[in-house]
């Protein structure tokens, strides 16, 4: 059992509040971890990487190394790391990097290095947020309520499949392909057999976590040339397992639920100023008034709501 | 009979129904109200009980009651009224996945639509949809009937054991194992008698009452493919 959000808010702003919220009202689904996609102000050139190191006492060595593999490809910091630590040995950083030559081939070389440092979300706009512990105790280590935004994707993760690590929690990045982030509640059954096909093809799966599966699955769809609808349509079908997930890049968020009706999400959606959540009293928490509420509690659904960037644009 | 207002905001659910359960017990009607789509409202309610539920409600509202009568104005989480063995539990608008799931008697009455699996392993009583039956409704029903007024999802009355499921309007599809059979008249009687309290009976109605096939009790693992819709 997870919890999973997803908010899209009218017009830009403190969207990180609203995501804390919608996960503190769903910390009792699961509190080991928590994590947050927050789709920010697009950048026009660069990346901004979310990321962590396993040891903070090889810190300067993991970024060193890091710094020269970026400069390998033609690439360096716009803005230098910045450390988020606390107790635990990990510790979590945040970097603008310029464009390395070809992010894919980049990308494939530093996920070399995530024995002992790890990309976590690599986007013009994307950040994840993902460390162990509940909604409020995450947020306000690395100041989740104060970010700004458009739309974005929350977790509370209960780990069934895996071990609690800082890293095997959610969202997950759709590596290579910048800002594209999911989240999961469920199981996937055939994780291994997926895992096995996917690896024989190259892709590279960084956690043992069966919910990492459905962002390498979303890679290997986009880049067979899929839009993220037709990608959640497929799943349907192609993944085994109980699952709702939802999907998010620059123009919005998407999501696709299982055959068997297992796993719910409720949305509020007031023209475009939207919440989704697998348990209402989440969604509640953003709109407290009277309003039409979407169960989306069939089997095999799909969907997918604009962010406003997106609206803008079409 | 004075009422009871008992506020839910952000305080703790087992204190609210603590007092829920006190003013039953004073023999107050109880307005329930900023319900705010909580979980465990009004669990384990006494026989006699009145309780109103303002808005909508969370998981598990009304469960294990042995009598109360329940009325919820708007929506439900899942498995309203789930291992109830009396009373009665209305819901104004929409009931959420696995309503009246396990419950073992009394009458879920839903006046929108229900979500999946409706009467999951439910073993007596009846829960009554004026609205649309969600997909797998009825699954492994031991006892009791399901009735729906506005037709069923896919996957209808599936695997069922002894318990029935009437629909009136389209089926989008039956689950496994299921016979339909045309009712006789004692038994639209029968239900009638269900829908006649709640001012919902209508004799012109076309019913299809769904039942066991019977063949699925007998399962074996070699039959394993006639089964599994997987």
């Amino acid at each position: 059992m997870c919890g999973i959000a997803g908010r899209i808010l009218g017009s830009f702003g403190k969207l990180g509040d609203d995501l804390v919220e919608l996960m503190d009202a769903q910390e009792h689904r699961g509190a080991d971890s928590t994590g947050f996609a927050i789709y920010g102000a697009p950048r026009e050139d660069g990346y901004i990487l979310r990321g962590m190191g396993f040891d903070r006492e090889q810190m300067s060595g993991d970024l060193d190394e890091f710094q020269l593999l970026l400069k390998e490809h033609g690439a360096d910091y716009i803005e230098e790391p910045t450390i988020i630590t606390d107790d635990q040995k990990h510790y979590c950083f945040r970097m603008v990097i310029s464009d390395p030559r070809d992010l894919t081939s980049w990308i494939t070389e530093a996920d070399h290095l995530s024995d002992h440092i790890e990309v976590q979300s690599c986007g013009r706009s994307l950040e994840i947020i993902k460390d162990i512990g509940g909604s409020k105790q995450v947020a306000d280590k690395h100041g989740v309520r104060d970010m700004f935004g458009s739309h974005g994707l929350g977790h509370a993760r209960l780990a069934t499949e895996s071990s609690v690590l800082p890293n095997a929690s959610h969202p997950f990045w759709a590596r290579p392909f910048p800002d594209v982030a999911i989240v999961h509640n469920g199981q996937i059954t055939d994780y291994f057999t997926w895992r096995d096909r996917l690896q024989r093809q190259g892709y590279r799966f960084l956690t043992e976590n069966d919910s990492e599966l459905i962002a390498v699955w979303v890679s290997d769809q986009i880049k067979a040339g899929l839009s993220m609808e037709q990608a959640l349509k497929k799943s349907i079908d192609s993944i085994d397992g109980v699952f709702t997930y939802m999907i998010a890049d620059p123009s919005g968020i998407g999501f696709a639920k299982d055959r068997f009706a297992m796993k719910p999400l409720v949305v509020i959606d007031q023209a475009g100023d939207l919440a989704a959540a697998t348990e209402e009293q989440a969604v509640r928490r953003i709109f407290s008034g009277e309003c039409d509420v979407i169960n989306h509690d069939g089997p095999g659904i799909t969907d997918f709501w604009p962010a406003v960037s997106g609206r803008l644009a079409a | 009979m004075s009422e009871v207002i008992i506020e839910v905001g952000d305080r703790g659910i087992r204190e609210i129904n603590r007092e829920i359960r006190v003013a039953c017990e004073a023999g107050s009607k109880i307005r329930v109200t900023n319900t705010l789509s909580r979980h465990n409202l009004g669990v384990g309610l006494p026989k006699g009980g009145e309780i109103i539920f303002e808005g909508s409600v969370g998981y598990y509202c009304g469960g294990l009651n042995t009598g109360a009568t329940i009325s919820i104005e708007r929506n439900t989480g899942w498995a309203v009224g789930e291992g109830m063995t009396d009373g009665l539990i209305t819901v104004g608008g929409y009931a959420g996945m696995s309503a009246g799931a396990a419950m073992m008697g009394g009458t879920i009455h839903i006046k929108g639509d229900s979500g999946p699996r409706c009467g999951v392993a439910m073993k007596g009583g009846h829960i009554v949809v004026e609205g649309k039956i969600g997909y797998q409704s009825g699954f492994m029903a031991h006892s009791g009937k399901i009735i729906a007024l506005g037709g069923a999802g896919a996957s209808c009355a599936d695997a069922l054991w002894e318990g029935e499921v009437w629909v009136a309007g389209e089926v989008e599809s039956l689950g496994v194992d299921v016979d339909v059979l045309e009712p006789t008249a004692e038994e639209v009687a029968e239900v009638d008698a269900v829908l006649e309290p709640l001012g919902l009976k209508d004799t012109s109605r076309e019913w299809r009452k769904m039942v066991s096939g019977q063949r699925l009790w007998y399962f074996e693992s070699r039959d394993a493919n006639a089964w599994l819709m997987i």
